[in-house]
């Protein structure tokens, strides 16, 4: 069964269109990174998932239950990091946790247990209205721990958190998978995405523009290696022969003696052994792996290139 | 079925706050009064059963005024500052979270209402009155709804808008025209169709029904029809105390049924 499985899920406000017929699968056990620029309607898509907002079209399930007619059902078995929350006045951090206990029958946590294991075991009884922004987000993911959920369904976590809870927070979710628990996050953040996820979808003004592991994602954009060349000088009839050559995808002069190449692994050698035989010295050469950085700019077209 | 989880939340954190203790204060007090001066100011013979007549009178404006004000926060509170979608994180639906906020608010309205109601029921039997249970019963759970009434009336109100201040400006409305303005209106209407010569003292029947529609003009009917032996009702069959108790029903269920169809399908986010 498919953790998230979402057909054709569209959204719009009036005119404008949020999402535009998404469809997802997620799968039981990765850890799947959902990944765009502000805006691109990630929130959407997870508001849907939660039925804080209806779809205007399609449809999308958790575990086999629809999230609009069977809603209750779907959130039984996940733990959620929303975003735009505000805690519950008046309620303690461990009241928050007793909270979460109850309305998921998990009568056999401890409530300081979750709490230390977020961090704020410290800060238990104390009023949550006065936790700054990275104790609510801990105290959040900390409800959403309880219960063993099946999915942990999280929406930008890393937000208001310092570079040190950020990593705690990817060490429980990388823990939580290794439990058996399915994770599926939002971020803008490219590196948080790379460090920890199975597979990423590309979210792009409502369109989901790619779904693909990292590995994938390289692949598809020209073998995802970078070779950088300095020549002892630069020859501009050499630049066509070396596209002619199999394997390159792109020729770049950088102006000076400089070129790069982007090209399929093997191509590599086929390149230097070129330009030798072109009777161009090869001053240095180097090769770069493609970041996700790139292929993000790539498929969003948010950068030029 | 996560409601009784909302519930007894709501219920503790909306008990514990001062603007509660002051309306249901106010509530209690007035009841309370109601019953310690009701054999004083009226002519004998005193009873529980004749006193639901007296008492409607005290209660059809402070009541609803103070059911709009318990309710119109209930939900809307926590839908502008985002707690909601805490809560609506969890395997709770929002069904839950009407059904909980309802029984909590109504809740605290009836346990003040039966208590006050109840003390000063001893007021009216100690020492000259006379205890007539039944009635005396029927006023108390009557009362009751029409607290339920007004708070679901609240309610329905945080649940159609998406801020605190519109609540406020809505239910306060809505307490105005259908408490205020109505008796105003009524009593103008009455004297001016009697200027002008159309009638003479009562109002033409159907135009009675329409007067008698709202729901404090209902809770009266229906105390005098089934409670209050000193009152009768008469009139055309749809000014009948049975009439007014299915339209009562109607007031119960129908501001809060309308305001939840409209939330279930809302986008809160």
């Amino acid at each position: 069964m498919k953790a998230i499985d979402a057909a054709e899920v569209s959204k719009r406000y009036g005119s404008t269109t949020a999402l535009d017929r998404v469809d997802l699968a997620v799968e039981e056990g990765e850890t799947f990174g959902f990944l765009g620029p502000n805006g691109a309607g990630k929130s959407t898509f997870i508001n849907i998932l939660l039925d804080f907002a209806k779809p205007s079209d399609g449809r999308v399930g958790i575990f086999g239950n629809d999230c609009q007619t069977e809603g209750v059902a779907a959130r039984e078995r996940i733990g959620v990091l929303p975003e735009g929350y505000s805690t519950i006045d008046r309620l303690t951090g461990r009241q928050h946790i007793e909270y979460a206990i109850r309305s998921k029958n998990a009568h056999d946590t401890n409530p300081l247990d979750v709490l230390d294991r977020v961090g704020i075991r410290d800060a238990a009884d104390r009023k949550a209205s006065g936790y700054s922004k990275g104790m609510a987000q801990r105290l959040v993911l900390g409800m959403a721990l309880v219960g063993e959920p099946d999915l942990l369904l999280l929406d930008e976590p890393s937000t208001g958190l310092d570079p040190n809870g950020a990593a705690e927070m990817r060490k429980i979710l990388r823990e939580e998978n290794e439990r058996g628990a399915t994770i599926f996050f939002s971020s803008h953040i490219l590196e948080q995405v790379e460090a920890v996820c199975d597979r990423v979808g590309i979210l792009q003004n409502g369109e989901l523009v790619a779904v693909d592991t990292i590995e994938g994602l390289r692949n598809s954009m020209g073998g995802g290696t970078k070779l950088v060349i300095t020549l002892a000088e630069i020859d501009e009839d050499t630049l066509p022969d070396i596209r002619a050559l199999e394997g390159v995808e792109t020729v770049v002069s950088q102006g000076d003696s400089t070129i790069e190449v982007t090209c399929t692994n093997d191509a590599k050698m086929d390149i230097i052994v070129e330009l030798h035989q072109n009777g161009i010295d090869v001053v240095n050469f180097r090769t770069e792996e493609a970041s996700l950085e790139d292929m993000f700019i790539e498929y969003t077209g948010s950068g030029g290139r | 079925m996560s409601w009784p989880i909302i519930a007894r939340r709501d219920w503790r954190n909306t008990a514990g706050q001062r603007s509660t203790k002051v309306l249901l204060g106010l509530v209690a007090y007035v009841v309370l009064l109601a019953g310690y001066v009701y054999p004083v100011l009226t002519q004998e013979p005193y009873s529980t059963a004749r006193f639901t007549g007296y008492a409607v009178g005290w209660l059809t404006t402070l009541v609803p005024l103070v059911g709009v004000l318990l309710g119109y926060g209930a939900v809307v509170e926590e839908r502008e500052d985002g707690s909601l979608l805490l809560s609506l994180s969890l395997p709770i639906s929002r069904e839950d979270v009407l059904v909980g906020k309802y029984l909590s608010r109504s809740g605290l309205l009836a346990a003040t209402l039966v208590i006050s109601l109840v003390v000063a029921g001893g007021l009216v039997v100690y020492p000259y009155g006379e205890l007539d249970p039944l009635p005396f019963i029927g006023f108390v759970v009557l009362t009751v709804l029409f607290g339920a009434v007004w708070t679901g009336m609240g309610l329905a109100v945080s649940l159609a808008v998406s801020t605190k201040r519109r609540a406020l400006v809505l239910g306060v409305t809505i307490f105005f025209l259908l408490v205020v303005v109505w008796d105003t209106v009524v009593d103008a209407l009455g004297l001016a169709l009697e200027a002008v010569g159309l009638v003479n003292g009562e109002l033409p029947e159907p135009l009675q029904f329409v007067v008698g529609l709202a729901p404090g003009r209902l809770f009266g009917r229906i105390t005098d029809g089934f409670l209050n032996p000193a009152a009768t009702v008469d009139g055309a069959w749809y000014l009948s105390e049975w009439v007014a108790l299915v339209l009562f029903a109607g007031w119960l269920i129908g501001p809060l049924g309308f305001a939840y169809l409209r939330f279930r399908g809302e986008d809160l986010s």
